[in-house]
């Protein structure tokens, strides 16, 4: 008896909808291949009145950006060195920037050969990602004051940009 | 029931890891590396190290450890350096979870033109505290058969109850004697006393006695005196035959008739 009501049903809703189209939804999402972690902040030094510096023999640290790559040769890291500061006292004379990227840690040692072919301009540095895995990259940092001008007192503050760009 | 269980469980998994292997030397024995838990299981060997070399020369760094249980490596992670310039290098390797009792000993091996420098290795590691119930505190644990009672012999009169009553009994005769002692020196007193107060003692009678007797409250008889003496008791039976009632006979003799039948019918006559 339900078999037969069942059917009947079908028949006629198979009659009343035969016209009607039906959109069918697919979804996807697409999770990163590539992360990019600040792994130390950087602090500059003040060795002498008119420098400011990252290097450990200026009494800095050097920022390191650690870039983990799922699929190798799918992605470029940019990072570019900072040629202004975020946050400042009023400065009025001109400052000199300087400033280099490299790699200091890998996780598999073709990678050491990352910077034997970077791309340097201006104050942006490109690495080919060829290698699935880490890759820790620091920066080096500095600047100078007018000429050899005292920095004027109170917080300095500048910021490395790392980017992660598909091929 | 879930709380029952979780606190009869004591069972905890430790993860924890080595310290530097390769501190002091590019060689190390696991026995000095590892606590040798039982069920103790290697997940990851973390390394890094410092390579010095010329980006042209040939070098191949392994990081390894010998099969315990035969031969070959239970753990081998060979890094070849040959063409690239020298760098840090940091890796974590997941190796699963393999038993202590395959880790061999360890190495770093170097072939090639460079050195490693700074090395270092850690392994990850995790046990169970119960993976052997040796506690009672462990799921599953069984007392060992070979382990008989252990008895502690008690002296009774060292029992607590035991202690109390034999003290309490020692109050109570002590109790008992300074009782004794006061009453006899009570009694010693009172004697003494009444030595003492004799003719006092006499002295308030007498004017006690006057009072009364001013009084006329004693009536004088209270002072007649009675002759005194022995009274002897006076006995006096006189015998002879005491004759039977007459007038009772008949009831004697009806008595006498079923006494006699009452004696005779213990023998069935």
């Amino acid at each position: 008896m339900f078999k037969q009501t069942s059917l009947v049903a079908a028949i006629l809703l198979s009659v009343t909808q035969g016209a009607r189209a039906l959109d069918a939804p697919i979804m996807g999402s697409v999770q990163s291949k590539c992360s990019i972690t600040t792994d130390t902040p950087g602090i500059y030094g003040n060795p002498t009145p008119s420098v400011l510096s990252t290097a450990a023999v200026d009494g800095g640290i050097e920022p390191v950006v650690r870039f983990d790559v799922i699929s190798a040769d799918y992605y470029k890291a940019v990072i570019t060195h900072p040629q202004d500061f975020s946050s400042s006292p009023t400065l009025t004379d001109t400052v000199v920037w300087n400033g280099a990227v490299s790699v200091s840690e890998v996780s598999d040692p073709l990678m050491s050969g990352y910077d034997a072919a970077k791309r340097v301009y201006n104050n942006v540095t490109e690495f080919d990602l060829t290698v699935a895995g880490t890759t820790w990259f620091s920066i080096t940092s500095d600047a100078s004051y007018g000429f050899d001008k005292s920095w004027p007192a109170g917080s300095y503050n500048a910021v490395v940009s790392a980017e992660c760009i598909a091929l | 029931m879930l709380l029952a269980y979780s606190s009869y469980s004591c069972s905890e998994v430790i993860f924890s890891q080595s310290a530097n292997a390769s501190a002091f030397a590019n060689q190390w024995t696991m026995l000095n590396i590892l606590p040798q838990q039982a069920g103790l299981t290697v997940s990851n060997v973390v390394y890094k190290y410092r390579v010095e070399k010329l980006a042209a020369d040939p070098m191949v760094v392994a990081v390894q450890n010998e099969n315990a249980n035969g031969s070959g490596y239970i753990f081998r992670s060979v890094d070849d350096w040959s063409g690239v310039p020298g760098n840090n290098i940091s890796k974590v390797v997941p190796v699963g979870a393999i038993p202590i009792e395959a880790w061999g000993d360890g190495s770093i091996e170097v072939t090639g033109i460079g050195t490693v420098e700074d090395p270092s290795v850690i392994y990850t590691y995790r046990y169970d505290t119960c993976f052997i119930p040796t506690t009672p505190d462990c799921p599953g644990y069984e007392p060992p058969l070979s382990m008989l009672p252990v008895f502690v012999y008690e002296d009774p009169l060292e029992d607590e109850m035991i202690q109390r009553a034999l003290e309490l009994q020692k109050l109570q005769e002590e109790e008992e004697r300074i009782i004794q002692e006061e009453e006899e020196e009570k009694e010693t007193l009172e004697k003494a006393l009444g030595l003492a107060n004799t003719t006092l003692l006499a002295a308030d009678s007498l004017a006690l006695y006057d009072a009364m007797f001013d009084m006329s409250s004693i009536p004088a008889t209270y002072y007649t005196s009675i002759p005194g003496g022995v009274y002897t008791e006076v006995l006096e039976y006189n015998s002879g035959r005491m004759p039977d009632n007459k007038n009772a006979r008949r009831v004697g003799l009806a008595t006498q008739l079923k006494h006699e039948e009452m004696v005779n019918s213990q023998y069935d006559k």
